[in-house]
């Protein structure tokens, strides 16, 4: 019995049984979880102890609450502070300062007795070295928290504007912010009731049911009141389910607000149901987030659709900046913020078409505003180049022919030098809709896909890539469903273009080795500067679109091609979670980067110098990087297959 | 030889002892609480009959800068020269095979001295701790320890006494002062009475404890400890 003898200090048990209870120490294997419990040692914090102050400590250990609690807050010039976060049993402090190799970021105070395991510091490092569970456990649930650290230190060089930093829309549930208490009626009661009932308990909206008050089928809001029966002349007698909304559009309940803010935003429902296991528990509408958000990306997507001139349009989009910083600031994953980037251009986008709209009078046929590249992926960072076209439906005769190549020219000049105005610099390539060659009737694009899929002109066709990534950016989404329709079709039929696509992707360069501060190329070159958009991402986009195209996928977002994939069997769900993750952590660092050019005045590039990235990041973009190995393999086997 | 053994004073002390010894003639009690190095011992004996009775297991734990050092732990049974280890059984789960198979007192005495090195003596009612290990240490090593010591007892009376005084001028001195309802009391986390050195572990977490409150209650150097430790009533057991 070695450990009656005193010989090996035994680890006691109490700390192992702690560790293996916790992320990510319990994945560990026994000896190895012995030997850390052994460099624990076990400090006492009474309550209202500072345990960290923001700025200031060198964080010694990573501190692991064995038993209390403890909150974190930062403390701004005037002294004003914001809570950010509250830790207990079994949770820790101090991971990201160590692992940034940077004093802490937050104050941290004890709200209670708190006992704590202390792990040193640089045994801690050791584990995040040599354990790739350990990295990428607390990697993870920083990829949100070292965009926050980021911005302390922004904050701290005082160029960022002063902005709230409610955490609400990723902390609070849609569960959570339910207001009223669920009304329903059947469907068959009078509008009249509907009314009444609305009137009676002031409710927006009431769902309806068929007869079992648990199966809700449709919603009915005071604007349907309003609009179908009083404006149109209807008759109050009607039944409340001839002018419903059906079905409800619901969201889990704990979802977070900002997934509901998402939802309505991009579908224009302003009241959501609240589903909890299969069933609608409750009502959120717009107002409700509204109300907890104050001036934040909702307000500012309303307010650009409510303006009637451009130069006040201009200037809001200056403003989406400021909104998407608040994003980053609560922590949003980039993947939801280049979505929500997304939103806000497309917004602007259709804002700027029905002035114009107003200016030109009405269009003579149907038509499209078509985003191609980063924008039709919806992955565009900061104000990125126009990549645009106009898609409008076949004119008959030769006359409509004519009105509409007219028509639609000067609507695209027009819209092209507003989008300038606002911001959104014009296409080197000239792939825009206001050139000639990118404004065109259906038949005409159907021929230029066509034209690429089957001609076999590599050439072309690698220089027309990015046109594959189109999607609708206003108008009528069907034209742009209609192409991609014969484009799936043609693909179908022509597998065989995509050989030179697929020997491109495997041919390119694997992206650069990140180290101390400098970049090596495979070939061995050295730079000092990693382009993050062309080496990093470029991969990993590249070999999206290809296995979609393969495949026939709609879709057009590299993340959720990867899901599309995945969800289809091509892709092990192993690997989808990996290049999710390395694509995350680049479209990250790379709208933190840009953000910080824009807080000085520099025009946003995605030229990123390893100087400015903590070791950690260089490690996560490593890995990365790794995976562009794997990716190519699973390429090849398509080639082959 | 003989004479040794009549008279014990008569024995030149063991190496140990006099390093022991040496730590010790020039203490500084004046240092902050956490400059000091503290041992937080733990014994378990066959009984509690002072002159009769000898000690089965020793564990003890390290305290450096007021935090327990888990690498730094020490833990041994103990065979006792009288072995009627019936009664070990029962109170401590500890087997007579166990015992019979465990080091006598003279190879394990040495290395818990050893271990003890510069630190102070820490234990819940240590006065009998060190009485046993004392016992121990004249028959063996011919002298004793010359550690100072720190009872979290008596840590807890004036703890009691201090809050009490600050708090609300009354003084409450009816709690129990076992181990396991101070952890309760305090709620501080629990470990299982398993053996020495969990016993050992769970009076660490009690000095820590203690140690701190005090420290915020203005007891900041050992002298002030140990005057506050003495002030209260001596328990009248010892």
């Amino acid at each position: 019995m070695a450990r009656e003898q005193g010989a090996i200090t035994p680890a006691p048990e109490v700390v192992v049984e702690f560790l293996s209870r916790i992320m990510p120490f319990r994945e560990l294997d026994d000896e190895l979880l012995h030997e850390v419990a052994r460099r624990i040692r076990v400090d006492f914090f009474p309550k209202g102890t500072w345990l960290l102050t923001m700025g200031e400590s060198e964080v010694r250990y990573l501190y692991l609450i064995q038993q209390g609690g403890v909150k974190s807050f930062l403390t701004d010039e005037e002294g004003k502070t914001t809570l950010k976060d509250y830790r207990g049993d079994g949770e820790y402090v101090g991971a990201l300062g160590i692992i940034r190799g940077t004093v802490a970021n937050m104050n941290v105070e004890t709200v209670e007795d708190t006992f704590c395991f202390l792990l040193p510091r640089d045994y801690f490092l050791e584990l995040i070295n040599s354990q790739p569970g350990f990295a990428q456990y607390y990697l993870k649930s920083f990829s949100e928290k070292i965009v926050s650290t980021a911005y302390t230190e922004l904050r701290k060089h005082r160029v960022a504007r002063r902005s709230d930093e409610d955490l609400f829309l990723f902390s609070l549930t849609v569960g959570d912010i339910i207001g009223r208490r669920l009304r329903s009626l059947p469907v068959t009661a009078s509008v009249q009731e509907a009314a009444t009932v609305m009137m009676r308990y002031s409710v927006g909206s009431l769902l309806l049911h068929g007869g079992n008050p648990e199966e809700i089928v449709g919603i009915v809001t005071d604007k349907d009141l309003r609009n179908k029966v009083v404006a149109a002349g209807g008759s109050y007698a009607l039944p409340v389910g001839t002018i419903m909304t059906a079905p409800v559009v619901t969201l889990n309940a704990r979802a977070v607000c900002f997934d509901a803010l998402i939802t309505m935003m991009s579908s224009g429902i302003h009241h959501l149901g609240v589903e909890e296991n299969g069933r609608i528990v409750g009502v959120i509408t717009s107002h409700d987030i509204m109300l907890l958000q104050g001036s934040s990306p909702y307000s500012l997507f309303k307010e650009i659709g409510r303006q009637q001139y451009f130069p006040p349009l201009y200037a809001l989009a200056q403003k989406i900046p400021a909104v998407i910083r608040n994003l980053i600031n609560e922590g949003a994953k980039a993947g939801n913020i280049v979505r929500m980037i997304a939103l806000l251009n497309d917004q602007m986008l259709a804002r700027v078409l029905q002035l114009v709209e107003r200016e030109l009078g009405p269009p003579p046929l149907p038509y499209c505003w078509l985003l191609f590249g980063s924008e039709g992926r919806r992955e565009q960072a900061f104000k990125t180049d126009q990549d645009n076209g106009l898609l409008y439906a076949d004119p008959q005769g030769a006359e409509q022919r004519e009105q509409a190549a007219e028509y639609f020219g000067r609507l695209a000049a027009r819209v092209v030098d507003h989008l300038v105005n606002c911001g959104y610099p014009p296409c080197a390539d000239r792939i825009m809709a206001a050139n000639p060659r990118w404004c065109q009737p259906l038949a005409v694009w159907q021929g230029y896909f066509a034209g690429w899929i089957q001609s076999g002109d590599r050439q072309e066709l690698v220089k027309a890539l990015v046109l594959f990534d189109f999607r609708s950016g206003h108008g009528h989404a069907a034209l742009a469903e209609e192409l991609r329709d014969s484009v799936v079709r043609l693909t179908r039929n022509h597998q065989a273009y995509l050989a030179p696509l697929v020997a491109d992707c495997l041919a390119a360069k694997t992206p650069p080795a990140v180290f101390r501060d400098m970049v090596v190329e495979e070939d061995g070159r050295q730079g000092t500067l990693l382009d993050i958009k062309h080496q990093g991402l470029a991969p990993f986009v590249n070999f999206a679109r290809i296995l979609a195209l393969r495949h026939g996928i709609r879709e057009t977002n590299t993340l959720a091609r990867f899901s599309v994939l995945a969800k289809e069997g091509y892709l092990e769900e192993e690997l989808l979670v990996k290049a999710q993750e390395a694509c995350e952590i680049q479209m990250h660092l790379r709208l933190i980067h840009q953000l910080h050019q824009m807080e000085e005045g520099i025009l946003p590039d995605s030229s990123l110098s390893p100087g400015e990235l903590s070791e950690v990041e260089k490690k996560m973009l490593r890995d990365g990087f790794a995976l562009v190995g794997r990716l190519k393999g699973l390429l090849q086997q398509l080639l082959a297959g | 030889m003989k004479l040794e053994r009549i008279f014990p004073w008569l024995r030149r002390p063991d190496q140990v002892l006099v390093r022991n010894r040496e730590y010790f003639s020039n203490f500084d009690r004046r240092q902050p609480l956490a400059a000091y190095d503290f041992v937080v011992c733990d014994t378990e004996l066959t009984g509690l009959h002072k002159r009769r009775d000898e000690i089965i297991s020793i564990g003890a734990v390290r305290i450096s800068s007021l935090q327990i050092e888990l690498s730094r732990t020490f833990h041994s049974l103990v065979r006792p020269v009288n072995i009627d280890a019936n009664q070990a059984t029962l109170v401590h789960r500890i087997t007579p095979e166990q015992l019979k198979q465990a080091p006598l007192m003279a190879e394990v005495l040495p290395g818990f001295i050893e271990f003890c090195g510069q630190g102070v003596l820490v234990g819940h009612f240590v006065g009998l701790d060190l009485h046993f290990l004392n016992q121990a240490a004249k028959g063996l090593l011919g002298g004793s320890l010359a550690s100072p010591s720190v009872d979290t007892m008596q840590m807890v009376r004036g703890y009691r006494e201090f809050a009490g005084r600050q708090r609300s001028g009354f003084v409450d001195q009816a709690g129990s002062l076992v181990l396991d309802d101070l952890t309760r009391e305090f709620r501080l986390p629990r470990f299982k009475p398993h053996d020495a050195l969990e016993d050992a572990l769970q009076t660490a977490y009690l000095f820590i404890f203690l140690a701190k409150k005090l420290q915020g209650l203005g007891v900041r150097t050992l002298q002030e400890l140990e005057r506050l430790v003495r002030s209260t009533t001596e328990d009248p057991f010892l």
